[in-house]
């Protein structure tokens, strides 16, 4: 049911295997050397540097590239966790859609908005989101829960009361298309404090978004390049 | 695994992604509640009135001139923190060149914070530092701090003992016995708070988030040290320094001391309730599989597959393939239309919750329709541990729903593991089975002192629950001079003739023993092992544990009969002619919070009787820290120096900074002295704690890991 597509002659666009190394940085499980020395590298790590990770600097690529997989790709950015990357979908249950990168991270949707990750770290488990027709009616208030699972590996729940503004029609442009999209700003309030998500809706697709994915891994930013 | 096109977005994702900025560590929102040169919550030499945030581990290394200090400190909880030492004191014959060059001291402490900070009210501890070694560095203290905005705290305290040496305002509570040899060993409550008492103070001002002046005035005169040792000189009762703290794991401070000398330090700073890598890592999980619905295709669920010879095989390999990736494996599985037990061991996956989630999402992919019910039994040394039973429908209607975790643990029962029913598909020639390893290993007698070398272990799974197994250490190098004495204990040499085993062994076998795991009843375990149970010590151990998976309570009984082995790690016993029967009846109980305790009251290895308290505090991520003391029938001439048996132990799971999926763990026990007072056989595999693991008293804490 999922449109995992094989694909043949694809294997001109292999890029080398140093970028998936920059790639895994936020990573899954790699194999090991010395579980010690890697238990020290990993605390060494984030008090020498941060818990920063490089970003891979290659030759751009072009939506004809993208196109010539032939499956829609879903860029995720989770800036708190170095993490980036394109994704293709791997699950389909009614209208839930979940979407994996190649290291095995993968990000739900219900109705193209953000539900569940897994593999990130600090992931989103749950969640009780609004649909897109939701965020498209402002004015009305609705109830917004995240259970995420903490660095304690508890489960946290955070609750918002949530209600949506429409900005405006504006003029999108991911990787050399453009796209007429409504601009949503979705603001969110619990007795510790508010956030705010936003979206850049063409028709009911969700083009672009800016979403609260769990206490820890901050913010996820989500453009849909190939549908 | 992976279809071809998504390896490629990965390659691309670099070139093209517009957002992928990088967050540092958020800064240090409040003032630090710094450590001392002792490892233990204070200034510089002296304590505060602090304590760390609930649940703070760390080790500290401090070198002061010709001391040297390393503590391990735990806040245990809000209130109360407890710190191990090792003390070193090089030069120590600088007046009397007979002597040895170097003394060495381990102390316990505990802290406790009567008041905590709040308006005008400061933070108020009361500690004992010492309390049951030599009384090398016995004192105890009160200390009150108070900060004054973000940047500046202000220490005052009174000392007693050490630190009531210097400046003392006499006596108020009376004079302060001296301890003889036979008091070593045993907490010294007759000494607390008697003595002169000296006022101590300081403060600490914060530069920025990273560096942070010190400065103090100290109540210790260095007696010791200065008048008895001639090791440092104490000119000034005034010491300062900076720390700079590095990340949240790291602080380092330099100091002037007492007019003389330099103090260097280096903390590590560790959170057990914070995974180091953020959270729990790992490649996602596979979907739930889900069903066509039974109106639309009700042929899907047909069973008749079930009467089909081969289809349970068949099943079962399709599952152990797809389990393989996870490191889970197939001990065993039972099939019929409608339902499935599957026993697995779960090699990898550090929760228990988790393992039981991918077994569950792999059944819903392998298994046909028609089978609703799915049965996990998770098996750990042979013997299924507990029996979770979730339906296949509940996977399929949770998956994506708000709060998952706790709507599928409402559903879903945990009960005893039961016997595998008659049509059981076998082990399908799993057993026997043979694993190996090879580890680098210390055996320290102090800081720096031991041995370095290898640790060969091996194991021969002859059938379920029947293991054979074994371990040999190889040593490389050693730090000891090889001049080891058999112990002066008056008591049978149990464990004091330690530094003998470590001497006169350069190859030593360890363990060789075989053992059988057993569930013969329901909410009832067994356990028998023979053979070299332990380095000092082999023969016969057995134990029963009654413990439902519901239960905060446990109860378990041992019997061991154990002669005394050579010192040379082989298999004689000529050295020693000492054969013991020993035996403890045990309850655990779980206080719930993590906490645990445990009761073992019994005969000890000496011949000694009388009873262990522990408890433990465990986080879900397997993080454990906990004490433990032991009080026999044992004479204080008997005992000795080392008194009765008691210290600290803590594991590590090498994953919580990691992240990756292992179950390596770091388990290390401290105690201050090896005495024969209130020693047990060390023997492998005791029931309780692994039986525990796939308990609810694991499971549930850890039960949001179901769907990770």
């Amino acid at each position: 049911m999922g449109p995992r597509v094989a694909l043949t002659g694809t294997g001109r666009l292999v890029f080398g295997a140093l970028i998936l190394a920059t790639l895994s940085a936020c990573g899954s499980s790699k194999p090991q050397a010395s579980p010690l020395a890697q238990a020290l590298g990993a605390v060494a790590k984030n008090t020498l540097h941060g818990g920063s990770a490089a970003a891979g600097t290659q030759a751009p690529v072009t939506r004809a590239d993208l196109e010539k997989l032939g499956t829609p790709v879903l860029q995720a950015a989770v800036a708190a966790r170095a993490f980036a990357a394109l994704l293709s979908p791997s699950d389909v249950k009614g209208n839930v859609v979940t979407w994996t990168s190649q290291d095995s991270v993968t990000f739900t949707f219900r109705d193209g908005i953000l539900i569940q990750t897994r593999g990130l770290g600090p992931d989103l488990m749950s969640a009780e989101a609004p649909s897109v027709s939701q965020l498209l009616s402002s004015g009305v208030t609705y109830e917004r829960a995240y259970y995420f699972l903490g660095a304690d590996d508890q489960p946290t729940r955070r609750k918002y009361d949530c209600s949506t503004a429409i900005v405006g029609k504006e003029s999108l442009e991911i990787l050399e298309r453009s796209y007429t999209v409504t601009h949503v700003v979705e603001t969110c309030s619990r007795p510790q404090g508010s956030m705010t998500n936003e979206y850049w809706i063409d028709g009911t697709t969700v083009r672009r978004s800016h979403e609260l994915l769990s206490g820890g891994a901050g913010f996820v930013d989500f453009a849909r390049i190939i549908d | 695994m992976l279809p071809m096109p998504r390896s490629l977005l990965a390659a691309l994702a670099a070139s093209t992604m517009i957002g992928a900025g990088l967050l540092a560590f958020p800064a240090l929102a409040e003032m630090t509640k710094s450590l001392n040169l002792n490892g233990a919550t204070g200034l510089i030499d002296m304590p505060s009135g602090e304590a760390q945030d609930d649940a703070t581990f760390s080790f500290n290394f401090a070198n002061i001139g010709p001391l040297t200090r390393a503590t391990f400190s735990f806040q245990f909880s809000e209130r109360l923190s407890a710190s191990f030492r090792f003390n070193t004191w090089r030069d120590w014959n600088t007046l009397f060149p007979a002597e040895k060059d170097k003394e060495t001291d381990r102390s316990i402490d505990l802290h406790y914070q009567v008041v905590k900070e709040s308006g005008y009210l400061p933070a108020v501890t009361i500690g004992v530092i010492d309390l049951a070694g030599k009384g090398m560095m016995a004192s105890e203290y009160v200390a009150a701090t108070k900060g004054f905005g973000d940047k500046l705290k202000v220490t005052a305290g009174l000392g007693w003992g050490r630190m009531g040496s210097n400046g003392g305002i006499g006596a108020p509570f009376g004079n302060r016995p001296t301890l003889s040899s036979s008091d070593y060993g045993k907490i010294h409550i007759d000494q607390w708070f008697r003595g002169d008492a000296a006022f101590f103070g300081g403060v600490e001002y914060k530069l920025n988030d990273r560096w942070t002046l010190k400065g103090e005035y100290s109540s210790d005169a260095y007696l010791l040290e200065d008048d008895q040792r001639g090791l440092i000189e104490h000119d000034s009762p005034l010491n300062f320094g900076i720390e700079y703290q590095k990340g949240p794991n790291v602080r380092f401070g330099a100091y002037s001391l007492y007019g003389s000398e330099v103090g260097l330090v280096l903390h590590v700073i560790l959170d057990p309730k914070h995974r180091a890598s953020g959270g729990v890592m790992g490649a996602a999980p596979d979907p739930v599989k889900a069903r066509p619905s039974r109106s639309a295709n009700s042929g899907a669920y047909d069973s008749s597959w079930a009467t089909q010879a081969g289809a349970g095989p068949a099943l079962r390999t399709v599952l152990a393939t797809r389990l393989a990736k996870d490191g889970i494996v197939v001990e065993d599985m039972a099939v019929t239309a409608d339902r499935v037990e599957v026993r697995i061991r779960n090699g990898r996956i550090d929760a228990g919750a988790q393992a039981i989630g991918r077994t569950a999402r792999a059944l819903s992919h392998v298994m046909p329709a028609s089978v609703e019910v799915f049965e996990i039994v998770p098996m750990v040394n042979g013997v299924g541990v507990s029996k979770v039973t979730i339906r296949r429908s509940d996977l399929e209607d949770l998956e994506f729903a708000a709060d998952n975790a706790t709507a599928l643990r409402e559903r879903v029962s945990i009960t005893d593991a039961g016997q595998m029913p008659d049509y059981a598909l076998g082990d399908a020639g799993l057993y026997p089975k043979f694993h190996w390893g090879l580890k680098p290993a210390l055996r320290m007698t102090a800081p720096m002192e031991g041995d370095v070398g290898a640790r060969l272990s091996a194991s021969y799974d002859l059938s379920p629950g029947l293991v054979l197994s074994g371990s040999i250490y190889g040593r490389l190098y050693s730090t000891s001079d090889g001049s080891a004495d058999p112990s002066a204990s008056i008591l049978p040499h149990v464990r004091s003739d330690g530094g003998l085993y470590n001497e006169n062994s350069d190859i030593a076998l360890e363990r060789l023993t075989m053992a059988w795991y057993a569930h013969p009843a329901e909410n009832l375990y067994s356990r028998v092992t023979l053979g070299y149970l332990e380095r000092m010590h082999a023969g016969v151990s057995g134990e029963l544990l009654w413990a439902p998976v519901e239960s905060k309570l446990a109860i378990g009984a041992e019997l061991n009969y154990t002669k005394q082995r050579n010192t040379d790690g082989a298999f004689g016993f000529d050295e020693y002619d000492y054969d013991i029967v020993t035996g403890h009846v045990s309850a655990y109980y779980d206080f719930g919070n993590g906490y645990l305790g445990q009761l073992d009251v019994g005969k000890y290895l000496a011949g000694d009787v009388g009873a262990t308290v522990s408890i433990d505090r465990v986080f879900v991520n397997g993080w454990r820290v906990g004490a433990f003391a032991t009080v026999t029938d044992a004479s204080d001439a008997e005992l000795g120096a080392g008194g009765y048996d008691k210290g600290i132990r803590f594991t590590i799971p090498l994953n919580w900074a990691l992240g990756n999926q292992t179950n390596s763990k770091l388990d290390v026990a401290l105690r201050p002295a090896g005495g024969d007072g209130g020693a047990r056989v060390d023997v492998d595999g005791r029931l309780f704690q692994w039986i525990r693991d796939y308990h609810t008293g694991a499971l549930d804490p850890e039960w949001g890991r179901v769907w990770r």
